[in-house]
């Protein structure tokens, strides 16, 4: 089959450093091309030279049969080639048909016609089954839905070659299923799908062909058939890789945390806890697993003090925490890893060491009795927590938006860690992160474990809760169904248990 | 380090250079003739007597543009500093004129009058958008309103002492109330000084600007009002209440916004009249923008803002310009200010985000070449 | 935040830019005719530049004025105007050089722009009773050049400052007596701009002159704005409404003492009639509004209440110039026609007469007009 799209010996350097060291990329027509490699590999940097974002310093680009040298991405756009990018790029209080049409407006007589527009884009979507409402304001709109009119936006505008940035990093699993269909009706039509992911299972279940990158260079392309995720993790981290397995036990039966049928509202007031009593013990990782939207979100704020209780108790080492504010919990040894880095866990403009003390700011060494910032005190302990957690950056004076997601949730996870606990809350602490992250965090987690505390790990991914996990319990509608022993579970037995298709006393 | 300079100065000089670039074309369209006067400016705004002018005029702007900035600091647009200002004025020059204490004492309680009647003007809403989520913006224009139309009307008309003129004033504040001129000490340095004073109010602006920056940038509190101002559930997750920050912020605001009109005030009226400055409050906001909610950048903002309004007189007695000519200096300055701010903002972030990927490259980049390395031997 | 931040600091410069070319009207400058009695007509069409370019041509030493208007400028069609009027008669007619300036937004530069006149001239005047302070200032700083203030008693005033101040209560005495004769309704009204003692006096001055006619005669009287709030000066739509409901509650003859919100009494004044087939009249202040007003509302203009600060102005230039310049108080009164009434439109002539014998008898003492309400 001809090549869509072949790369070859594509390098680019950044002041001190190699992007893109000779890399061969070679994608057929019509099929989905995953390009996979840990954070910071090349990926992205590869997908702006193609999409004409920046020039390469060498190499040669053939698209279409045809050689070409892009200066802007409206060259590459003129080709057929569009990109959604991980950010959605729309305008939340236009509608969705104002949005597509943005910057390519179909103008009759000098007039946008809008009846056209609207024709185009309801055809484009019978297509390829991305069903959108035209006349919906994008604010109104699910993730998701945001994605499939990036994607319609790119169609529109003529694209045969598309290229999405990690399409499934802000996706619930619903949603993965639903794009991956739209993608596979895409490639039925004759599309060509660039897509870059780390997450191996989407990988290998979506892509035609795999090429790895690691350190800026091409490792290898294969097929999804020949290797096993195991195997493509070792080649994108270039090692054996760790498993998420706690080995000896070291739970004690000193309670820390105890909710008491502690239940709570969600933000409209309606019911979305209700209930709930849980022990942790010191040395014990509880896993809480469940389909999102169960009462575990409003449990770890109930737990954190944002989110009152209506009835019920939440106590820390025997101690009732009523009335206690968020500070107090903190300061009394409750660290919190949330569950969406960037809106609960960072502050995006401010520096490093800014953001280390976030959750810390009333405590040593961030402040002198509670009030003076320190802050060359500060940056040095930033300073630790960047190199003992790996975090790559080039100082702790930049700002947090400047690392990738990866390592900034390696500087949550380790300033959370630094802290004196002796609980910690981790709600999905490896979301969005590629796999060497990933095995730091779990190896984090299960020391803090050794080292005594009590830890409560929410998480999506259940090889990660089976794993690491001394106790399971199940959450299903803002109630424990079941609770659960990770040695004996498969994931598939925890799925239905999850979804309410098992139940605990029908089975044992 | 060159590049941190950049940073910083890029957008401030842009933003003048296009300013005096579209001046120079409006005047020309006006049939004056840009250059000459642009010279008068110079020449009248160096001479001492105009730079303290200026100074004088910058004092309660830089005030005004901190008081202003603590609350864009924590995302809260309180625009309500010009109600808690007049306010606060007026009940000040009341309290100052009734009391006789020593010296000291006097000025220091007219000055905390001042800041309680602000902050308690802006707390009232901070306690609405607390307790009942109105919005400040809404509130405080209410109660900008209800201030200056309604209770210092009603205290102007209570409060009025009769006399032959036709002014509406309040009792003079007696001598020990008043902030003394600073002109001693800066002959010291120049000449004699004609006909000004330079307001000794400047050293509790002063003072105000280095507590603002010290508070904001080296205590908890300011970090706190920060993060709050940055990501609000990220800094309730750490532990910070949100409505604490709201109350927080508009009562300082509201206290440094009580200290507006008292350069003025204690420095060269010593009673409050139909003459007293009002508009200080609006100026601010824009005062706040040109410098970036920085203790220093406002300083300079201010400084700007009020050499333009006083090296301006020149223009219209001199036959060079209508004074309004500043008006659109001041207006295109910010324009140009905020969009230059806004690329340079943009360029900053890339440069820092390629270095971050940089830097994550170069780390990726050494452990595979330790591991060939390794493999090799 | 950051999007909202822009949006503001974009309306802000625009709200400053438009403020400034809002406020740069000053080629309209107007003419006001004499008060009855005085029958030389100013030239006060714009004679500035000429003059500027002669004085520059001829390097005679003349007399400098240096004029510093209140907030507005020249061009706000009604007290600084008047002033301007004044200056640019003796620009024309006595050869002086002037110099102006306008206070800026908030008033503020005032004692600064009087210190830069003095610089630069032998007479500078500060026009309103703002100019009060910062002229005792100015004045005591620079003590050989002379001062004038137009409506400022200034106490302690050094021997180079003349107060040039106005009898308004007088002036507006005799619209009032015009009112009361007009009116069929027996019921007028006053408008008053900001409820301040300069004011006062117009209020005080009418509603002595309505009862001298008739006692019964009702009389409405409403302030648009009260101090530190300037607005009632400049606020035509709020003038509009409360003239408005004075025609509907049964007044015939209003009388305002606003400024630029009489515009809203005119506008008033002529829907009113129109809407109900009955003739309700407006009555103009400071100079003659059925010159300046707009011809479509002009006819419903029944007299206005002159007050001469273009006289007061140009008399104190040409002392000036002839070396008589005098400090102290100056009254601007009827017996020297300081103030007066304006009879353009020919509405009231038919009762001039008795206009006149009131006149006579403020000037003679007989009648002592009040200046307080």
């Amino acid at each position: 089959m001809a090549s869509a799209v072949l790369l070859e010996g594509i390098t680019k350097r950044f002041p001190g450093v190699i992007a893109n060291d000779g890399v061969n990329l070679d994608v057929a027509e019509g099929e989905i091309h995953a390009i996979c490699g840990e954070n910071g590999a090349g990926k992205s940097t590869l997908m702006k030279i193609l999409y004409g974002m920046q020039p390469a310093d060498e190499g040669r680009m053939v698209v279409n049969g045809q050689e070409v040298k892009f200066s802007s991405p409206k060259e590459a756009i003129a080709l057929g080639i569009g990109m959604v990018h991980q950010h959605f790029m729309l305008a939340d209080n236009l509608s969705v048909l104002e949005n597509v049409i943005l910057g390519a407006e179909p103008a009759k007589n000098g007039i946008i016609d809008f009846p056209e527009a609207r024709r185009h884009i309801i055809e484009l979507g019978e297509d390829y089954g991305l069903k959108v409402g035209t006349r919906d304001l994008v604010e109104s709109l699910e993730v998701g839905e945001r994605q499939r009119i990036e994607i319609i936006k790119v169609l529109f505008r003529g694209a045969k070659i598309l290229i999405l940035d990690e399409p499934t990093a802000v996706l619930v699993p619903q949603e993965v299923e639903e794009l991956f269909r739209n993608m596979r009706e895409l490639k039925a039509n004759g599309h060509t799908i660039i897509f870059i992911d780390h997450k191996l299972d989407e990988v290998l279940e979506i892509a035609d062909t795999i090429t790895v990158i690691r350190a800026g260079k091409t490792i290898d392309t294969v097929k999804p058939e020949d290797v096993t995720a195991r195997d493509l993790a070792e080649l994108m981290v270039g090692s054996e890789l760790p498993v998420p397995e706690t080995r000896e036990s070291t739970v004690t039966d000193h309670v820390v945390i105890e909710a008491v049928d502690a239940a709570a509202d969600d933000d409209a007031g309606s019911p979305k806890l209700r209930a709930v009593s849980m022990k942790v013990h010191k040395g014990e990782i509880l896993g809480i697993a469940g389909v999102e939207g169960n009462g575990q979100a409003e449990f770890v704020e109930a737990l954190m003090g944002m989110r009152p209780l209506t009835s019920g108790s939440i106590s820390l080492e025997g101690v009732r925490m009523k009335g206690w504010g968020t500070r107090q919990r903190r300061e009394a040894g409750i660290g919190y890893i949330p569950e969406d880095r960037t809106r609960r866990g960072l502050l995006a403009g401010f520096p490093l060491w800014e953001n280390a003390m976030l959750g810390q700011q009333s405590m040593e060494p961030y402040v002198r009795n509670g009030f003076w910032i320190q802050r060359e005190a500060a940056r040095s302990h930033t300073g630790k927590i960047v190199e003992q957690f790996d975090v790559r950056t080039p100082s702790v004076d930049v700002a947090a938006h400047a690392l990738s997601g990866g390592n900034q949730q390696k500087l949550i996870v380790g300033r959370e860690m630094s802290a004196e606990l002796v609980a910690l809350i981790a709600a999905h602490p490896t979301r969005g992160i590629d796999v060497g992250a990933q095995a730091a965090v779990w190896e984090e987690l299960r020391q803090a474990r050794a080292t005594g505390l009590a830890v409560i790990l929410i998480s999506a991914d259940l090889e990660e809760l089976i794993g690491l996990s001394d106790r399971l319990v199940v959450m299903l509608r803002g109630d424990i169904v079941a609770e659960l022993d990770p040695t004996k579970v498969t994931p598939r037995d925890l799925g239905s248990y999850m979804t309410g298709a098992s139940t605990q006393g029908g089975e044992s | 380090m060159g590049k941190k300079l950049f940073y910083v100065l890029a957008a401030p000089l842009v933003a003048v250079g296009v300013a005096l670039f579209i001046s120079s074309i409006v005047l020309l369209f006006a049939g004056a003739n840009p250059l000459s006067a642009y010279q008068n400016m110079w020449e009248f705004g160096t001479r001492l007597e105009t730079l303290i002018e200026t100074l004088n005029r910058a004092t309660p702007l830089y005030l005004s543009g901190i008081a202003v900035a603590i609350g864009f600091r924590m995302n809260l647009f309180n625009i309500g500093i010009e109600g808690q200002y007049v306010l606060a004025a007026i009940i000040a020059a009341k309290v100052g004129a009734e009391i006789n204490l020593p010296p000291i004492l006097h000025v220091t309680v007219i000055i905390v009058v001042a800041m309680i009647v602000g902050a308690f003007w802006s707390g009232l809403a901070g306690f609405l958008k607390v307790t009942r989520n109105v919005h400040e913006v809404i509130s405080t224009i209410m109660l900008n309103a209800i201030a200056v139309s309604g209770i210092v009307s009603y205290l102007l008309s209570i409060w009025d002492v009769p006399d032959a003129s036709l002014d509406t004033a309040l009792k003079e504040i007696p001598e020990s109330g008043w902030m003394p001129s600073l002109n001693g000490f800066v002959e010291i340095f120049t000449r004699d000084i004609k006909r000004v004073e330079l307001w000794g109010f400047i050293l509790v602006a002063a003072a105000v600007g280095v507590a603002y920056h010290v508070l904001i940038n080296r205590t908890r509190v300011g970090y706190d009002l920060r993060a709050s101002g940055e990501n609000a559930p990220a800094a309730e997750a750490s532990g910070t209440d949100p409505k604490k920050m709201i109350m927080a912020a508009m009562l300082l605001g509201g206290a440094v916004a009580g200290l507006v009109g008292l350069p003025e005030l204690l420095g060269d009226a010593h009673e409050y009249n139909l003459r007293f400055t009002r508009g200080l409050g609006f100026a601010g906001i824009a005062v706040a923008l040109l410098g970036r909610n920085h203790a220093v950048g406002i300083a300079i903002g201010a400084f700007v803002f009020g050499w333009l309004d006083r090296a301006s007189g020149v223009l219209e007695v001199r036959g060079d310009a209508p004074r309004e000519i500043v008006a659109i200096m001041q207006g295109v300055i910010i324009l140009a200010a905020v969009i230059a701010y806004a690329v340079v903002e943009r360029k900053r972030r890339e440069d820092e985000a390629a270095a971050a990927a940089a830097a994550t490259a170069q780390v990726l980049a050494e452990r595979q070449a330790a591991k060939e390395q390794g493999g090799a031997s | 935040m950051r999007k909202q931040l822009w949006l503001f600091s974009v309306v802000l410069a625009f709200a400053l830019i438009a403020a400034a070319c809002g406020g740069d009207s000053d080629d309209d400058t107007t003419t006001t005719t004499a008060a009855a009695g005085d029958s030389t007509e100013t030239t006060a069409a714009a004679t500035e530049t000429t003059a500027a370019t002669e004085t520059t041509a001829v390097p005679a030493v003349d007399t400098n004025v240096g004029l510093v208007y209140d907030i507005g400028g020249r061009g706000d069609q009604s007290f600084n105007d008047s002033a301007a009027a004044g200056l640019d008669k003796a620009t024309a007619e006595l050869g002086i050089t002037p110099s102006e300036a306008s206070a800026n937004n908030d008033g503020s530069n005032r004692e600064e722009l009087l210190n830069l006149q003095a610089d630069e001239s032998d007479l500078v005047f500060g026009i309103g009773f703002l100019f009060g302070d910062p002229m005792l200032a100015a004045a005591t700083a620079s003590p050989d050049v002379n001062f004038g203030i137009v409506d400022g008693f200034i106490e302690g005033a050094p021997e180079n400052v003349a107060m040039l101040l106005f009898a308004e209560e007088q002036g507006s005495f005799l619209v009032g007596v015009a009112a009361a004769m007009k009116s069929e309704a027996g019921h007028v009204g006053f408008i008053g701009g900001v409820n301040m003692e300069l004011i006062q006096k117009f209020e005080a001055g009418f509603v002595a002159g309505v009862h001298a006619v008739d006692d019964a005669i009702v009389i409405d009287r409403q302030y648009i704005t009260e101090p530190p709030d300037f607005d009632g000066f400049n606020d035509p739509a709020s003038g509009k409404v409360i003239a408005q409901s004075m025609f509907e509650g049964g007044a015939d003859v209003v009388y305002h003492a606003a400024g630029g919100s009489g515009n809203g009494l005119f506008q008033a004044a002529k829907e009113y009639s129109d809407a109900n087939g009955t003739k309700v009249w407006a009555i103009g202040v400071d100079s003659d509004q059925y010159l300046t007003a707009g011809d479509d509302v002009k006819d419903y203009i029944l007299t206005s209440m002159l007050k001469r600060v273009d006289v007061s102005v140009y008399n104190t230039i040409k002392e000036q110039a002839d070396g008589m310049f005098a400090g102290g108080v100056k009254i601007f009164d009827l017996s020297v026609d300081g103030v007066g009434y304006s009879v353009t439109g020919g509405f009231i002539d038919d009762i001039v007469a008795d206009l006149d014998d009131w006149k006579a008898k403020i000037v003679s003492g007989e009648v002592v007009v009040p200046s307080t309400p």
